[in-house]
């Protein structure tokens, strides 16, 4: 996985600019890279991934240009350069050089010496360039050394190239570095690079703002990883809620090891013809995916040369097409009203079949075959056990979890990603502290009638308990961000500019299994207190669970008690 | 044992006896427990082992064979008399008998004291071969038992050292393409919490003792190479390492990296990904070379570097890489310092790393409550009795008013509608959350935890591709021959990775470039034009189907 580059595999390349593109590498094509250049795909193909290479010059009647790879030592030559000669300083050793970005000190030797230029004298102009825009166009088609010529032209006819100062000089030439030099680097496609592109490049509205730090967070917190069953112990299956055009898909696919087509599929030995084994779905390490229309859309998949939708598949052997398990919330919820899993497929016997036309006993193995892959689906689903739940949905939450949570098993994990905090805001809300102990204290009338065994299932809650407090622990809400930072000798500080928008939040938890009948609780009490009327202003929930107890059916929920307090002045749960 | 499985990577469905679980009580307070059907310290409960929690004990029987996730009610232990036993007891009897709790038993004692709780049990110094209690409920309190994760043990494990929170490794994982059937380097093991979130990020399946040696087979599987240089972090790990069923995935060696380099007898970890927890990472990366390392590029200006002993190494054996020869390795360092940063950052500049980034991840976790404001709610303690509006402020300065004014005139005071009593006991939060609902009154708010980790660590990513040689070059230009456009030639195949404008445009401006250049024979100009023509109409082709 991911050690030369495949023919036919998408990669990215990432331009000097710091822009990517998004290509499939089609064997004998040729690749513009824009204002760049253009080059033959073949030059790429089965070669490592993460090299730069440079466009060469253009030879004498020739429209592509060659590709030269650029070792790193090149690539970092001017910061190495640079480090060398601020490690052997030859004035005044003892200065402290300070450098911000866009305010720079004047430091001085003991001799009164300028160590730094301030940025005191330099003129805000870009008209010190004395190289015209004709020129610089006449330098860019013919010039040569892949830009570096130009850029350092472009550096020397500067009029202020002397007044400027180490810091600004630096940025200028990184500055004319993305604009010009003809550079590029090879990387390979997958869900962290994906997510970035989406995140700066595409439209992250698509992925609902969904950054890698919450994608990774949701693959921790719903604990999703490889796990396919040994022969005493049963193996994990989690369930989806996507629409993220199935970037969630990828990232858990991802974390199971059932994204990336093993590494010895072959374009060239692609099957000709529709005819192909399909294998029968998988019972672990499976994703079950919920989506709203009646096909999922799982578009962003096809980087990952997976696409159910076409009738002849980019990659056959593809482990999502027995590991991914799609249904829609019709044929969970209200199955019988799916025309696919309710009309049966009558089976026929091998002499009607032999009279068929060909065509037609086709069309009826696909149908019976696509009835027996659905029927599968929704009762396998239905049965429950799941180990896990990550959803990102722009969808209400708490309507997610009331179908979700009875087809969790106990100790499963549940990770909800919402853009904004509103929505996982009001579910925290749902599990509070003070709505389970009311909860607990009195059921509602609607959920006490109801047998212990169905309750866990069939109450769809009401006006005060949209959900069953019960059912999650530790419902809890957080975020996380990363900040970058530019580290360059002398130079090092955050970045100056990021992408702003949603922030990204999520919502985690734990489903539980409460214990049937009541459940009593007053905590380990050291000591015991007398006088209910004298307890002050803070009243701990163990003092309340000894003094002022009349009966069993006052006793309160451990937790309550003891939060209690804490939940009125600060803990949200 | 042959059923060899870790319940990190596969709980089951219920706790079984010998594994790991997690007694949560409340959030931020979990125990890890690996759970006993006897007691095999002896530590002299007649219930066998038990969980000793602020909410009350759970013997161990109680737990073993209930399904993950269910709630679990205290039983009454006595905690007293066991400290005035003997100390060792020579024999213990392993107990057969697994009990499971019968939940609908549950004696309700609500009212009981704890001192006449210690009467009921009964007079508990053991005796040898004693038959372990039955355990009866207490009304003390419960927790949930739920299966071990990354997450719930990196907050509650034992620590030894500073942990790599769930964000950091979450996104350190993520980042350097730790994947089922990746081999890890972890060096500077710490805590664990790395250890056991980066097991679950490669496990790919347990080796089976027939293919220990199968390399091929092992590399598929995904291992975790981890370094610890603390002789009883490193023993204690591997101990938990041990009995959380983890051992065949990870693979924990006690060893200075930074002197002593990654290689485990004699052999390649061949690792993916990297990930360095040290005080000094930039001692250890020129272990991490792919080729032997010129001693020269480091030994000039990083003082201190072990480029000797590098080069003491070469020249006794053949070089060993630690890295995956085939594939491109993820690096991270964490280190809190940002002069541990550059230097680090500095050493991979000189050794050929690419891809050189530095980030530092923040985490928040918020708390989600009801906000009540107005003079209604003053009853509530905690509450500050601040009107919730003007309207409210009014009515009541008005009311005072009214109060002061007649207390002057008439003498009179007027009765105060105070209630007297504690608004705070239990029956009256009671009546307030069953009768008010106040659990849906005030505004909903959110706001950060009290305490937030302002600063973990920076997290310094960079990638080392795989080497390539002019001979590798070769090879793969005489496999995919490249075919370059000439000005004059119309072989080439379709362009890939431009969009329609810039097509069109370039479009545009070639047939410009042509109009000026070509002031030739009529007929040439329109052979030329043909060309044009079907050239473009091919793009537009390709674009389509995009």
């Amino acid at each position: 996985m991911h050690s030369l580059v495949t023919p036919n595999a998408w990669v990215v390349l990432r331009l000097p600019s710091d822009s990517f593109k998004l290509l499939q590498i089609v064997p004998n094509t040729i690749v513009s890279l824009g204002k760049y250049g253009t080059f033959s795909s073949n030059l790429i193909i089965e070669r490592p991934y993460n090299l730069t290479y440079e466009l060469l010059d253009r030879r004498a009647g020739q429209k592509d240009s060659d590709l030269r790879i650029v070792p790193a030592s090149e690539i970092h030559a001017d910061t190495i350069a640079e480090e060398d000669a601020a490690s052997n300083p030859k004035e005044a050793e003892d200065k402290v050089v300070i450098g911000g970005d866009g305010v720079e000190f004047e430091l001085l030797a003991e001799n009164g010496e300028v160590i730094i230029r301030s940025n005191r004298e330099t003129i805000d102009d870009s008209a010190r360039q004395t190289l015209t825009m004709e020129e610089i166009e006449v330098l860019k088609r013919e010039g040569t050394g892949a830009g570096k010529d130009l850029i350092a032209k472009l550096m020397l006819s500067h009029t202020g190239i002397d007044q400027k100062t180490t810091f600004s000089l630096a940025k200028y030439k990184l500055l004319k570095t993305k604009k010009y030099l003809k550079r590029f680097t090879v990387l390979p496609l997958d869900v962290p690079l994906l997510t970035h592109w989406m995140m700066t490049e595409k439209d992250a509205n698509k992925i609902l703002e969904m950054r890698n730090e919450a994608v990774s967070l949701i693959g921790s917190w719903s604990n999703v990883h490889f796990s396919e069953s040994l022969p005493d112990t049963e193996g994990g299956r989690w369930l989806v809620v996507d629409e993220t055009g199935g970037l969630l898909v990828a990232a858990m696919a991802e974390r199971m090891g059932i994204l990336h087509p093993s590494s010895d599929f072959n374009w060239e030995g692609k099957p000709e013809g529709p005819h192909r084994e399909e294998a029968p779905p998988a019972t672990s390490n499976t994703i079950t995916l919920v989506h709203n229309n009646a096909q999922p859309n799982l578009s962003l998949l096809k980087y990952f040369l997976y696409d159910p939708t076409t009738t002849s598949p980019p990659c056959p052997t593809h482990p999502l097409n027995n590991h991914l398990h799609a249904l829609s919330w019709l044929q969970l919820l209200k199955p019988s009203e799916d025309t696919t899993y309710s009309s049966q497929i009558e089976t026929l016997s091998p002499e009607e079949l032999s009279q068929m036309k060909s065509a037609k006993r086709g069309t009826y193995y696909r149908k019976l075959r696509r009835w027996t892959r659905t029927t599968h689906i929704v009762n396998s689903t239905l049965n429950g056990g799941f180990d896990g739940l990550a959803v990102a949905s722009s969808m209400d939450p708490s309507s997610i979890l009331r179908h979700m949570l009875p087809l969790l098993r106990g100790g499963a994990s549940i990770a909800i990603y919402s853009p904004t905090i509103e929505p996982l805001v009001t579910l925290a809300d749902m599990y509070s502290t003070s709505r389970r102990t009311a909860f607990i204290q009195a059921p509602p009338a609607s959920f006490a009638e109801l047998d212990d065994e169905d309750r866990g299932v069939e109450w769809q809650g009401d006006e005060d308990f949209p959900l069953n407090p019960t059912l999650v622990l530790n419902a809890s809400v957080q975020s996380a961000r990363i900040r970058e930072w530019q580290v360059l000798p002398g130079r090092t500080h955050p970045m100056m500019t990021g992408k702003g928008g949603a922030e990204g939040y999520l919502f985690t938890g734990f489903r539980v299994l409460p214990a049937k009948g009541r459940v009593e609780a007053r905590g380990k009490f050291g000591r015991k207190k007398r006088g209910d009327d004298k307890v002050g202003a803070v009243v701990k929930g163990e003092m309340v669970g000894e003094e002022g107890v009349k009966t069993s059916n006052t006793e309160m929920a451990q937790d309550t008690t003891e939060v209690k307090s804490e939940d009125l002045e600060m803990a949200g749960l | 044992m042959t059923s060899h499985s870790s319940p990190f990577l596969h709980p089951g469905a219920i706790a079984k006896t010998d594994r790991l679980s997690i007694v949560h009580l409340k959030r931020d307070l979990q125990t890890p427990t690996i759970l006993k059907d006897h007691d095999e310290d002896d530590e002299g409960y007649s219930e066998g082992k038990v969980v000793n929690t602020r909410f009350g004990s759970f013997p161990h029987t109680t737990l073993i064979g209930l399904p993950w996730g269910a709630q679990v009610r205290a039983s009454k232990v006595d905690t007293g008399s066991r400290g005035r036993r003997g100390q060792k007891q020579e024999k213990k009897q392993p107990q057969e008998k697994k009990r499971k709790r019968d939940d609908a038993d549950s004696t309700e004692h609500p009212n009981k004291r704890r001192d006449s709780e210690n009467g009921d049990v009964a007079i508990s110094t053991p005796v040898e071969g004693k038959e372990e209690k039955e355990a009866e409920t207490a009304s003390s309190g419960f927790i949930h038992l739920l299966p071990p994760t990354p997450e719930n043990w990196t907050s509650s494990l034992p620590h030894r050292t500073q942990v790599v929170y769930t964000p950091d490794y979450s996104y350190i994982l993520h980042r350097i393409r730790a994947r089922p059937g990746s081999s890890i380097i972890e060096a500077g093991a710490g805590s664990g919490s790395f250890t056991h979130a980066s097991a679950r990020a490669v496990f790919h399946g347990y080796p089976r003792e027939a293919d220990v040696n199968g390399t091929s087979k092992e590399e598929k599987l995904g291992k975790v190479w981890s370094f610890e240089f603390h002789e009883q972090r490193h023993q204690k790990l591997e101990e938990e390492i041990k009995e959380h069923g983890l051992d065949g995935v990870v693979q924990i060696t006690h060893r200075d990296v930074c002197e002593d380099g990654f290689l485990v007898e004699d052999q390649s970890p061949k690792a993916d990904a990297i990930f360095l927890d040290l005080p000094a990472p930039w001692l250890a990366l020129p272990h991490l070379t792919r080729s032997s390392p010129p001693n020269a590029s480091l030994g000039t200006s990083e003082a201190g570097t072990p480029a000797a002993n590098g080069k003491a190494e070469a020249s006794t054996t053949p070089f060993l890489s630690a890295l995956n020869p085939t594939k491109p390795v993820h690096l991270c360092t964490f280190s809190p310092c940002i002069e541990q940063v550059q230097r680090t950052i500095s050493a991979m500049r000189k050794l050929g790393w690419v891809d050189i980034e530095m980030v530092e991840l923040s985490q928040k976790r918020f708390e989600v409550r009801r906000e009540r404001i107005g003079i209604d709610n003053g009853a509530q303690r905690g509450l500050q009795t601040t009107p919730a509006s003007v309207d409210e402020a009014l009515a009541r300065l008005i009311e005072v008013e009214g109060t002061f004014k007649t207390f002057h005139e008439t003498g009179e005071k007027v009765e105060g509608k105070k209630d007297k009593g504690n608004p705070n006991n239990r029956e009256k939060i009671l009546e307030s959350l069953v009768e008010r609902k106040v659990y849906k009154e005030g505004n909903l708010v959110h706001r950060c935890e009290p305490e937030i980790k302002t600063h973990t660590s920076y997290l310094v990513f960079a990638v080392l591709p795989q080497e390539w040689s002019a001979e590798d070059e070769e090879k793969a230009r005489v496999k995919w021959v490249v075919k370059i456009r000439t000005e004059e030639g119309q072989e080439g195949g379709e362009v890939i990775g431009i969009s329609r404008r810039q097509l069109k445009k370039a479009a545009r401006q070639a047939q410009k470039d042509k109009a000026i250049a070509v002031t030739a024979t009529a007929n040439a100009e329109a052979a030329e034009k043909g060309t044009e023509e079907t050239l473009e109409g091919g793009k537009e082709d390709k674009i389509e189907v995009e």
